[in-house]
């Protein structure tokens, strides 16, 4: 039971809470269960550390825009991955798949990106 | 006049020794064996990842980022003696806490040798530095020095670093790492009395490899060895080191998870 219980924590259980992260913090506050499908329109892309962000306007069919913050990975990772600063700009219109923030509210883990001209990033090739 | 012929002989070495000694010294030109000693290095030029942890637009794995991850100084396979397997048993729960409100400007040693983090081996003759994003630097002194003397040495997250080559291969003997590390998961669970070994080889353009043997008399019963692989970047043409001046993760109201904070207008 004991080396049972050490596998879960240092085989599964930190991986999946801590340590599969990009040395800035923990996957603990996505709810990595879910997927949620959002359509906007980018407010704001940053291209920042420890994380770039897109801000991003959902507006619903009834009721007025709400915004998202969604988390990407440090400009080094995305750099990487032949994205630069201007691979998003303010008022491009995108669809994006999200892990939603575990306490709820308009934030989360930007998982994929499906650009208005056809372009996708990230998700399992 | 002859007598004063032969003093000013008997004199000139000693005025021309004192005129070159006055004269100000330029810095030594690169001799040719300093020239050779570069030539003879292995060339690990690049930007590399471990092995596993590419990084997808989220900045964790494609697979999600709660995807187990082979992430070997947790030790899974360590031979712990037993009172230290049972000490980390007992640590779970705050463990498992810290890591979920826990931030992190970087690795720190070992576990910046198996990261998310593109990093880049620079060799010179006397001394190979490791370094990656997050600023996490190794000095790997080759000059033939040792460690300082147990007395004048203290634990720093990145110990310090003697190492020699063995052909192409580069030995690196760590010691004087700070435990916890600084990384918001301190592993390995391993004590400051520690003695890290790694032999590290490049085997083709793309990919490098590296035997790591871990020794701890406090923690362990013998050496825990593993391998480690990092993969060349070809995307990656530089190493940018940025602020971090974009931090908008904090605990929630509840001071139990991390949430992220609205954007600065």
């Amino acid at each position: 039971m004991h080396s049972r219980h050490l596998a879960w924590v240092i085989g599964v259980l930190l991986p999946a809470a801590a340590m599969n992260a990009q040395a800035h913090h923990s996957a603990a506050m996505f709810d990595d269960s879910k997927r949620v499908t959002l359509a906007g329109t980018v407010r704001e892309f940053q291209w920042s550390n420890p994380h770039c962000y897109v801000q991003l306007l959902v507006t619903p069919e009834k009721g007025t825009a709400r915004e998202w913050s969604l988390e990407m990975g440090a400009p080094t990772y995305l750099y990487n991955l032949g994205w630069r600063p201007s691979t998003l700009k303010a008022g491009d219109k995108i669809t994006v798949k999200i892990a939603p923030l575990r306490k709820g509210g308009a934030g989360g883990l930007l998982l994929e990106v499906t650009t208005a001209d056809g372009r996708h990033f990230g998700g399992k090739k | 006049m002859k007598r004063a012929r032969g003093l000013a002989r008997a004199l000139l070495p000693a005025a021309l020794a004192a005129l070159v000694a006055c004269t100000p010294q330029a810095p030594p030109a690169p001799t040719n064996s300093r020239v050779a000693q570069f030539g003879e290095l292995p060339d690990w030029r690049g930007y590399w990842i471990a092995e596993g942890m590419l990084s997808d637009i989220s900045g964790y794995t494609a697979d999600g980022p709660t995807a187990p991850l082979r992430m070997e100084f947790q030790g899974a396979d360590a031979p712990w003696k037993p009172e230290q397997r049972a000490k980390i048993e007992a640590m779970v729960p705050a463990l498992v806490a810290a890591a979920a409100k826990g931030k992190s400007t970087g690795w720190g040693y070992p576990m910046m040798m198996q990261s998310f983090a593109p990093m880049q081996f620079l060799i010179t003759p006397g001394e190979t530095l490791v370094m990656n994003f997050y600023r996490d630097v190794r000095h790997v002194y080759t000059d033939g020095r040792s460690h300082p003397k147990p007395d004048d040495l203290w634990p720093t997250p990145w110990g310090d670093s003697i190492g020699h080559w063995e052909g192409d291969t580069l030995v690196i003997d760590t010691i004087a790492v700070q435990r916890p590390g600084i990384l918001f998961v301190p592993f390995p669970l391993v004590s400051e009395k520690a003695r890290y070994i790694e032999r590290i080889r490049r085997v083709s353009a793309d990919r490098m490899e590296s035997q790591f043997t871990i020794e701890d008399p406090e923690t362990l019963t013998g050496p825990w060895t593993f391998k480690l692989a990092y993969v060349r970047q070809p995307a990656l043409d530089r190493l940018i080191h940025e602020a971090f001046d974009n931090d908008r993760v904090e605990v929630d109201a509840q001071g139990e998870l991390l949430t992220i904070k609205p954007p600065q207008r």
